[in-house]
């Protein structure tokens, strides 16, 4: 590289200065030999006038010219010469220095006179290298004027200026003219040694000879540059500031623009103007997203809207509010007195009332209807003084046309009567309650969840030729006892469906009950107008044998019994054919029994003759065999009775009503309101708080005694009369069967918590039964320990349902 | 053509083993179309064998795969298991159990409620309070009326000898203990086991035939000595007691009694020497121990039981309910279910079950639906076989010779299949 050939040079120059300190001859030859680079410089700068040439040429031109670079003795006298001269001359020589070098175009030279702004354009990045290296020349020129005494330092400020122009510069680093080549490190590190660093040629720099603190005085002293000489790490040199250095730091210190010739109010050249072109600067399109407003922002102001709105940032004046407020804190007693208003209105924000829509009456063209005629125009006319209560408050008028409807004369008026109404009427929120009515419904278990029940058509008992009305089981659960219009009374076992005993009766069998006491295997069959005490002999003998010892001889009682009793019932013994059926006992009523049913200790009997009036109940005790009446009035049509569970309680079903007496105290305690035509049969829940009554008018109403005196819920599931009822002792199951042949199984939940109510949930409907003479299910009992339900039907089977 | 396409490409791999050596395969694996039958892989199989054994005459088998008869296509099979049907299937074959053959049908004047068969014998409890001993090519032996209840359960005292005597039980709240030989015109109640409240339902003989137990609807297990002597004298005492018809007879009392069920008892057998399995209308098996006279375990269910039945050879309890499904259990099983295997095909209550003696996978079942039915437990979708016949409720059935499957019912007969993999 030519350059660096140049640099090498340079330096192995100033070495020779540094050897020959006090020699001028060489001191000049330097000189000529920074000219010859100069001319060097100038030379290739003319030949650079002329753009096109290519730059290797440029470089063969000065290799050519580095060779004959110490013949030009002439050019470099002249140089001389034109230093010698002021200042003036000087800008003159820029000037001329600045046409020479065509492409310069440094601004820092054309400060001056500003010349240069057309040469702008012709700058040149190749060029300002070169540029810079005249302006170093320049500088050395300025040097010169100092003084023959400082050639040196002269020189070597020189150098460094090159060196650093050099870092100025746009170059890369490999150009760079550093003579020491240790390169960008602490210079301290060579304080130990003797040398410096190393140069091109891998030779030491050696330090140059130390001054001694008395050198360093005197020096002070002496030297009227003192001030502006620095020590140059790299090389160890004193070097002298110039002017320009000088005048640079002064610019730095002074916060100003280091370059002089910088031109700060330089004029203003718009390069996007305010006004509209009818090209865009840019080739796109405006984006879309640029016309669409910012979701983004929307939210985030919705969102700071919201805050400002629940207060939950203030503005200023709110927190100087606040702050102010601050000062001294006093509670409010009651807080209501000082809550703001304004949250208030944005809390509950009550709209105005909206205005009615016009009608037919206020078009310009109404119907006839809607117009007055003479007796309405009267009465509108009446109420002049109280125009409130007019139905319209203007008559109403028929015009051709739109055209021809006047002004409205009242307008002004109705407008402020509505601000007056929206100003002076206070508005307040009505709350209004909106219950759906699915939601009032209670939410029902799934039927999943509450099994055992009944699902499925197990086993059939057929038998009886004729419908069968009443059935019953034993505790156990294995024997099951029906009473039919074919006047038998046959026990079946329930597992296998085998008929184990047929009684044939004289009469149609209407109700039968095995006795509850496991210690007596009694039956009781209510057969015509007889009620007959009957011991099936299954099950275990020994309290079957037990029970024919204790009926066996009737107690002979003093007590006589009432002329009223008497008529009513006749206690018998059972005859020689009779007892061998297993009649223990035969009472025969003065009318005919419908239903039978025993106390829960299985001593009492309770007997309805629905004909009876005053004497349709009847209670027997079997152990005494006798029989009372407890009612001396006629109450209505006795139903069905039943015993309490637990308590000496007796409830009578009318056609009506279901009543409730004590047995104890003789009272009635409770009168139940069915609120239906009939009430066919009803049961008791095992835990004796709720009762199931059953009508003919196809209801089944549920009782909670303890709740209220109606039904606690009236269950219409059934198309026709429901005829039969019953819980299970064990499960929360109760059952229907109704002469619609379906038989509905329901869970009936009571808990045992007396503040919840009891849980029914209809569950299953079953229909296998056939209908005959309309009838379809008589009785319906549940088995008593498994989730099985056993019906009765008219068509003269039993069938049993297990889960 | 383009089905057949379609089940030429779908192969599956698949490997027979049997555990029969008579009929044995090289272990090789086969490509088989997925959706091949249990007839076509009989026919495939066959071949095989004609191949490998001059085997003069086909047989029926019957394929296992993953533990279960194939009796869809073996693809579903597979599917139904999620099972891989890229691996090798490996298909284990039995040879099918012949169809029983119905043999003969026993008239009674009443409906059947117990019955055992013991060699040839086929001893039967009838409704009309007697006991009647037939043989299986259906001559009538004896008829015995002892009781004055229907009969609702009989044993044999001795497994496959009658000349043990037998045991029947009956709702007149007895058990009577008979000794018969097979040369005698009528047997001879030996003594009367005296000591249940209600009905008694069921008996069941301990497998060394020195106890029986007896169970009904007091909900109590009695334990009784089974000894034909009179004077065995180990119980603690006798009582002379008339018989309802003057005859004399020998009163038993109960070893013990051991209470627990609370509800009828309808199902006893006598799971080892000292083991008692009884099940219950109460919705319990219960396990006792006949010698500590304690509850060994015990299994609730959901439906009250209506009969049990336990296998010496696979140690499981068979048993239905009041209901139309038939439930494995297995006692022994600590974690999750003890009911392993649902086997629903009967419409009605299933009221009798009991395992076979000679094959731990074949039970059969009699059911309200008026269907026996012959099962294996390794098919519980579908029975085996349909023993029909019956023309009412099937209240009892037995397969305790191997040879015979007896069943009786409402229908007032007995029904014996012979079982022809006996013959």
């Amino acid at each position: 590289m030519p350059k660096e050939r140049l640099k090498r040079k340079i330096s192995g120059s100033e070495k020779q200065v540094e050897d020959v300190l006090e020699k001028q001859k060489e001191e000049d030859e330097d000189e000529n030999l920074w000219n010859v680079v100069n001319d060097d410089e100038e030379d290739s700068s003319d030949s650079d006038g002329d753009i096109e040439e290519s730059e290797e040429e440029f470089k063969i031109e000065s290799d050519d010219e580095n060779d004959e670079d110490h013949s030009n003795t002439d050019d470099e006298e002249e140089e001389e010469e034109e230093e010698e001269e002021d200042e003036e001359a000087e800008t003159d020589d820029d000037e001329d220095l600045s046409e020479k070098t065509v492409g310069n175009g440094l601004r820092d030279e054309s400060d001056v006179d500003g010349s240069d702004n057309d040469k702008i354009s012709d700058s040149n990045i190749d060029n300002s290298k070169h540029n810079n290296d005249s302006t170093n020349q320049k500088k050395s020129k300025n040097t010169k004027k100092q003084g023959l005494k400082n050639k040196i330092n002269e020189n070597k400020n020189e150098t460094k200026t090159v060196i650093e122009d050099e870092y100025a510069d746009y170059d890369t680093s490999d150009e760079e003219d550093i003579r020491n080549t240790v390169g960008n490190i602490p210079m301290n590190w060579y304080d130990e040694y003797r040398h410096l660093g190393y140069d091109w040629d891998g030779n030491k720099i050696l330090k140059p000879e130390g001054q001694d603190q008395l050198d360093a005085f005197l020096k002070r002293i002496d030297d009227p540059d003192f001030w502006r000489t620095v020590k140059d790490p790299q090389t160890g040199q004193e070097v002298k500031l110039t002017d320009e250095d000088v005048k640079l730091i002064r610019r730095i210190q002074g916060q100003k623009i280091p370059d002089e010739t910088f031109d700060e109010y330089a004029p203003w050249i718009e390069w996007f103007t305010s006004e509209v072109m009818k090209t865009p600067i840019r080739k796109f399109p405006e984006h879309k997203r640029s016309f669409l407003p910012s979701k983004y922002e929307e939210k985030k102001v919705e969102k700071l809207a919201r805050a400002l709105k629940m207060g939950w940032i203030k503005t200023k004046e709110e927190q100087d509010k606040l702050r102010a407020k601050k000062e001294p804190q006093f509670y409010m007693l009651w807080q209501t007195d000082d809550q703001a208003d304004e949250m208030r209105r944005i809390y509950k924000h009550i709209p105005a009332p909206k205005r009615h829509l016009p009608g037919h009456a206020e078009s310009y063209n109404p119907p006839a209807e809607y117009l007055f005629d003479e007796k309405e125009l009267k009465q509108w006319n009446k109420l002049k003084d109280s125009p409130w209560k007019r139905k319209l408050h203007f008559v109403p008028q028929k015009f051709d046309s739109l055209r021809k409807v006047p002004a409205y004369s009242r307008y002004i008026k109705e407008r402020f009567l509505r601000c007056l109404d929206l100003y002076l009427c206070p508005r307040a929120i009505k709350m209004k309650l909106t219950i759906e009515p699915e939601a009032l419904v209670p939410k029902l278990p799934s039927p999943r969840d509450l099994q055992p029940f009944p699902t499925v058509l197990s086993l059939e008992y057929v038998g009886h030729s004729d419908m069968i009305r009443t059935i019953d089981t034993d505790k156990t659960g294995q024997y099951l006892v029906s009473g039919s219009d074919d006047c038998t009374v046959k026990i079946w076992e329930i597992n296998t469906g085998r008929c184990l005993k047929t009684i044939q009766t004289d009469a149609v069998i209407r109700s039968v009950k095995w006795c509850p006491n496991s210690s007596l295997s009694l039956i009781l069959v209510a057969s015509g107008n007889k009620v007959i005490l009957l011991n099936p002999h299954v099950g275990d003998t020994l309290v079957c044998n037990k029970t024919d010892a204790v009926l066996k001889d009737a107690p002979t009682t003093d007590i006589i019994i009432s002329e009223r009793v008497r008529t009513t019932v006749e206690w018998r013994e059972p005859e020689e054919d009779e007892y061998a059926k297993g009649y223990r006992a035969v009472l025969t009523h003065f009318k005919e029994v419908t239903q039978v049913t025993w106390h829960g200790r299985g001593d009492y009997f309770a007997c309805v003759m629905p004909d009876g009036q005053n004497r349709s109940v009847l209670i027997g005790q079997v152990s005494k065999r006798r029989s009372q009446l407890p009612f001396s009035k006629p109450k209505g049509l006795v139903q069905c009775v039943l015993f309490h569970p637990s308590k000496p309680f007796l409830f009578v079903a009318t056609q009506r009503h279901v009543r409730i007496y004590d047995l104890m105290k003789q009272m009635l305690v409770k009168k139940l309101l069915t609120n239906c035509k009939w009430i066919s049969t009803m049961d008791i829940h095992p835990g004796g708080d709720n009762l199931l009554v059953a009508t003919y008018d196809r209801k089944v109403l549920w009782f909670d005694l303890d709740l209220s005196t109606k039904p606690y819920q009236t269950l219409r599931l059934h198309g026709t009369a429901v005829r039969g009822v019953s819980f299970h002792k064990r499960y929360p199951l109760f059952a229907s069967g109704s002469d619609d042949k379906s038989l509905i199984i329901s869970h009936g939940m009571v808990y045992n918590d007396l503040m919840q109510n009891p849980l029914i949930v209809p569950l299953k409907r079953l229909q296998n039964h056939k209908s005959a003479n309309d009838f379809g299910i008589f009785d319906v009992h549940f088995h008593p320990l498994q989730p099985w339900v056993f019906t009765s039907g008219a068509d003269g089977t039993i069938k049993l349902y297990s889960n | 053509m383009e089905r057949m396409d379609q089940s030429a490409e779908a192969q599956l791999q698949v490997r027979f083993v049997t555990k029969q050596e008579t009929y044995a395969v090289p272990d090789v694996p086969f490509s088989v179309p997925q959706n091949i039958d249990t007839s076509r892989l009989n026919k495939l199989l066959n071949e095989l064998l004609r191949e490998n054994a001059e085997l003069l005459k086909p047989t029926e088998f019957d394929f296992l795969v993953l533990g279960q008869l194939l009796r869809v296509p073996l693809i579903e099979h597979l599917q139904e298991f999620n099972e891989s049907i890229e691996a090798t299937v490996e298909i284990e074959y039995v040879q099918r159990t012949p169809a029983p053959e119905p043999e003969d049908a026993l008239l009674h004047d009443d409906w059947i409620s117990g019955i055992q068969v013991a060699d040839k014998w086929v001893l039967t409890g009838c409704y009309d309070q007697t006991i009647n001993i037939w043989t299986t090519r259906g001559k009538h032996q004896v008829s015995a009326r002892e009781h004055t209840n229907i009969v609702k359960a009989v044993c044999w005292l001795k497994q496959g000898d009658p000349s043990g005597g037998f045991v029947t039980v009956s709702h007149d709240l007895t058990g009577i203990i008979w000794k018969w030989e097979p040369s005698e015109e009528q047997p001879k109640p030996v003594t009367v086991l005296r000591g249940h409240e209600r009905g008694i339902d069921a008996v069941g003989v301990s497998s060394n035939s020195e106890r029986l137990a007896t169970g009904g609807w007091d909900t109590y297990l009695k334990l009784w000595s089974a000894s034909l002597d009179v004077e065995d004298c180990y119980e603690p005492f006798h009582k002379k007691i008339r018989g309802v018809q003057g005859k004399a007879t020998i009163a038993r009392t109960p070893l013990h009694t051991l209470k627990g069920h609370k509800e009828s008892i309808v199902a006893i057998q006598w799971s080892e020497s000292d083991t008692i399995c009884t099940a219950s209308m109460d919705h319990t098996l219960k396990l006792w121990d006949a010698e500590l006279c304690g509850l060994r375990n015990e299994v609730v269910a959901e439906k009250a039981f209506l009969g049990a039945s336990w296998s010496p050879l696979s140690r499981t309890i068979i048993t239905c309910s009041a209901d139309r499904h038939i439930r494995l259990y297995d006692p022994r099983s600590t974690e999750g279910s003890v009911c392993k295997t649902l086997f629903t095909s009967h419409t009605l209550w299933v009221s009798a079950v009991t395992w076979s003696q000679h094959n731990e996978h074949l039970f059969m079942s009699g059911s309200y639906d008026e269907c026996v039915k012959l099962w294996d437990t390794r098919c519980p979708r579908a029975p085996l076989y349909d023993l029909s016949g019956h023309e009412g409720k099937v209240l009892c059935v037995d397969w305790s010779n191997p040879k015979h499957l007896v069943s009786g019912g409402t229908d007032n007969s007995v029904h014996i299949f012979k079982n022809r993999q006996f013959n």
